[in-house]
C-alpha cells in the first residue's frame, strides 16, 4: 500500500479541494459584509463610550475570544435548531430546521466571529488617528459626521488594512472548520475524496496548497489596495 | 465684532481660565502674550469650541452664545464663520495642500469643485505655495504646511482666524516666511486674535495686546502701552524675561 504518493490522485484531488474554494469564499465573503459595518459601528460607539454598547461589546469579545471557533461552532449547530424548532412548533409553522443547509451556520458563526475581531481592529486603528485630524476638520467647518468620513475614516482606514488583512486570512483558513458541520468547502471535499483508497497524506497535501494559493492572492490584493490607499505617505521628490 | 465675557474653565481641579474677557473690532490683530500655562491657548480654542467653556459667554456679530449650553448648531455656525490655525499645523494627512484647502469649501460651504479649486489655488498663491498643490503634507517643509494650514483659513472668507502659536513648532530659520504671510493677511485687514511668543510681531502688527498669566488678562492695551510702558509688575517681569535689555530702543 506505501508506495509513496500516489500522483495521479494526488492531482486529481486538487482539483476537488480547489471546487470547495467558492463555498469558502462564500462563507468569508458574507461575514465580512456582515461583520464590517457592525464591527465599524460597535468600535465607533464604543470609543464615543456610548453607554450601554460599550459594555456589551466588552463582553461580546471576550467570549468570541475566549472560546475555540470549533466549539462555537458546535453551540451554534446544535444549539440554534433546538431553539428554532421549539420556536416552530409552539407557533405551529410546518418548516423541518434539520433541512436547513448548513451553509446558514457557517454565516451565522463567521459573521459573529469575525465581528468581534473587526470591533478590535477597527477599535485600534481609529484611535489611531490623531485628534488634531478632526480638530482641524471641526474648524473648515465639517460637522461630525463629515470630519469622520471625510477625514478619519480614510485614514483609519489605511491603518486597518494589515489587520484586516490578518483577519480575513484567518476567516478563510477558519472556514475549513466547517467540515464540522458537513459544509462542502476545501477541507472536507479533499477528505471525502480520500476516503475511498485512504489516501490521506495526498488530500492534506492539495487542501495545504490551496489554502496557501488562496491567502497568498488575498495577501496580494490587500497589498495593492493598501498601497493605492497610501500613497500619500510616500515621500520622494516634493510634488 | 466680537466679545468674549467671563470665560471660564477647569480641567479637573485645574482652574485654567478664571474669568477672561476680551473684545475684538473689526479688523483687529489681537496679540495674546503670556508665560506657558497662563490659559492663552485653551482660550483661544473656547473661542471656536475646540475648547468648551464651563460658563460666560461670547458675542460675534450681535449674537450671544452661552459657552455652557451652546447647541451644536450654534456652535456649528460659529466655525463657519471663525478659521483656526494650529500650532502643529494639523492638515489633512491624506489630502494634498490644494485638497486641504478646498476641501471646508466642498465639503462644509458646498461650493463646486472648480469654484473651490480655483479659489483654493489663489490662496495657496497668496502664501507664495503656487507649486506646491499637489504635495502632500509629508512633502512639505514645517513653514510650507503652516503656510498651507494659513491658506485652508484664508480660503474660507472667514470674519476672523485665530492662530495658536503658529510659528511655535517651527525651526528658527522657518518662522520667518510664516510671520510675512501673517503679516500680509493683516494688511489686508482680516480680523487676527493670535497667541503668539514672537514680540516683534506683536510689535510690529498688532493693535492690541494682550497679557494673560494665571487664567486671566493682567494687562491689555496698544503695543507701545505694554512694551514700553507696562503698568503691572507681571507684565514686567514677563517682558524682562523674554526680551533682549536694549529692546525698548526699537519701539
Amino acid at each position: 500500500m506505501t508506495n509513496g504518493l500516489d500522483y495521479p490522485f494526488l492531482f486529481k484531488t486538487f482539483f476537488v479541494a480547489l471546487s470547495g474554494v467558492p463555498i469558502a469564499l462564500l462563507v468569508t465573503i458574507v461575514a465580512l459584509l456582515f461583520a464590517l459595518p457592525t464591527g465599524f459601528a460597535f468600535a465607533l460607539s464604543s470609543l464615543n463610550n456610548v453607554p450601554f454598547i460599550k459594555q456589551f461589546v466588552r463582553l461580546y469579545i471576550s467570549f468570541v475570544r475566549g472560546t475555540p471557533v470549533i466549539v462555537q461552532i458546535f453551540v451554534v449547530y446544535s444549539s440554534v435548531p433546538l431553539l428554532l424548532d421549539i420556536f416552530f412548533t409552539t407557533n405551529n409553522i410546518n418548516v423541518n430546521v434539520y433541512d436547513v443547509h448548513p451553509i446558514w451556520y457557517a454565516f451565522i458563526i463567521f459573521a459573529f466571529n469575525t465581528t468581534a475581531i473587526l470591533i478590535e481592529v477597527f477599535r485600534s486603528a481609529l484611535s489611531a488617528v490623531d485628534r488634531s485630524q478632526i480638530e482641524a476638520a471641526y474648524a473648515v467647518g465639517l460637522n461630525s459626521v463629515q470630519a469622520y468620513r471625510r477625514i478619519v475614516i480614510p485614514q483609519a482606514l489605511i491603518v486597518a488594512m494589515p489587520n484586516l488583512c490578518t483577519a480575513t486570512i484567518n476567516l478563510v483558513k477558519a472556514t475549513s472548520l466547517g467540515y464540522a458541520i458537513s459544509l462542502h468547502e476545501i477541507t472536507l471535499k479533499a477528505k471525502v475524496a480520500a476516503n475511498v483508497n485512504y489516501n490521506y497524506v495526498e488530500a492534506y497535501i492539495d487542501i495545504f496548497i490551496v489554502y496557501l494559493i488562496l491567502c497568498m492572492v488575498i495577501e496580494f490584493l490587500f497589498r495593492q489596495y493598501e498601497k493605492k490607499l497610501s500613497k500619500y505617505k510616500m515621500q520622494p521628490s516634493a510634488a | 465684532m466680537l466679545q468674549l465675557k467671563n470665560i471660564h474653565k477647569q480641567f479637573g481641579d485645574n482652574h485654567v481660565l478664571k474669568g477672561v474677557d476680551i473684545s475684538v473690532g473689526k479688523g483687529d490683530v489681537v496679540v495674546i502674550l503670556g508665560p506657558s500655562g497662563s490659559g492663552k491657548t485653551t482660550f483661544l480654542r473656547s473661542i471656536n469650541f475646540l475648547e468648551r467653556a464651563d460658563a460666560g459667554e461670547i458675542i460675534f456679530q450681535n449674537k450671544t452664545i452661552e459657552t455652557k449650553t451652546a447647541t451644536k448648531k450654534e456652535i456649528h455656525a460659529l466655525r463657519q464663520k471663525i478659521a483656526f490655525v494650529f500650532q502643529n499645523y494639523n492638515l489633512f494627512q491624506h489630502k494634498t495642500a490644494l485638497e486641504n484647502v478646498t476641501e471646508g469649501l466642498i465639503i462644509a460651504r458646498k461650493m463646486k469643485k472648480d469654484e473651490a479649486e480655483k479659489i483654493g489655488v489663489q490662496a495657496l498663491e497668496k502664501v507664495g505655495l503656487h507649486d506646491k498643490l499637489n504635495a502632500y503634507p509629508v512633502q512639505l517643509s514645517g513653514g510650507q504646511q503652516q503656510r498651507v494650514g494659513i491658506a485652508r483659513a484664508i480660503a474660507l472668507n472667514p470674519d476672523v482666524i485665530l492662530f495658536d502659536e503658529p510659528t511655535s513648532a517651527l525651526d528658527p530659520e522657518l518662522v520667518g516666511e510664516v510671520l510675512e504671510v501673517m503679516k500680509e493677511i493683516a494688511h489686508d485687514g482680516i480680523t487676527m486674535v493670535v497667541v503668539t511668543h514672537e514680540m516683534d510681531f506683536a510689535r510690529q502688527v498688532a493693535d492690541k495686546v494682550i497679557f494673560m498669566a494665571d487664567g486671566v488678562v493682567v494687562e491689555e492695551g496698544t503695543p507701545k502701552e505694554i512694551f514700553v510702558h507696562p503698568k503691572e509688575e507681571r507684565t514686567r517681569q514677563f517682558l524682562k524675561r523674554v526680551l533682549p535689555e536694549d529692546y525698548t530702543v526699537y519701539i
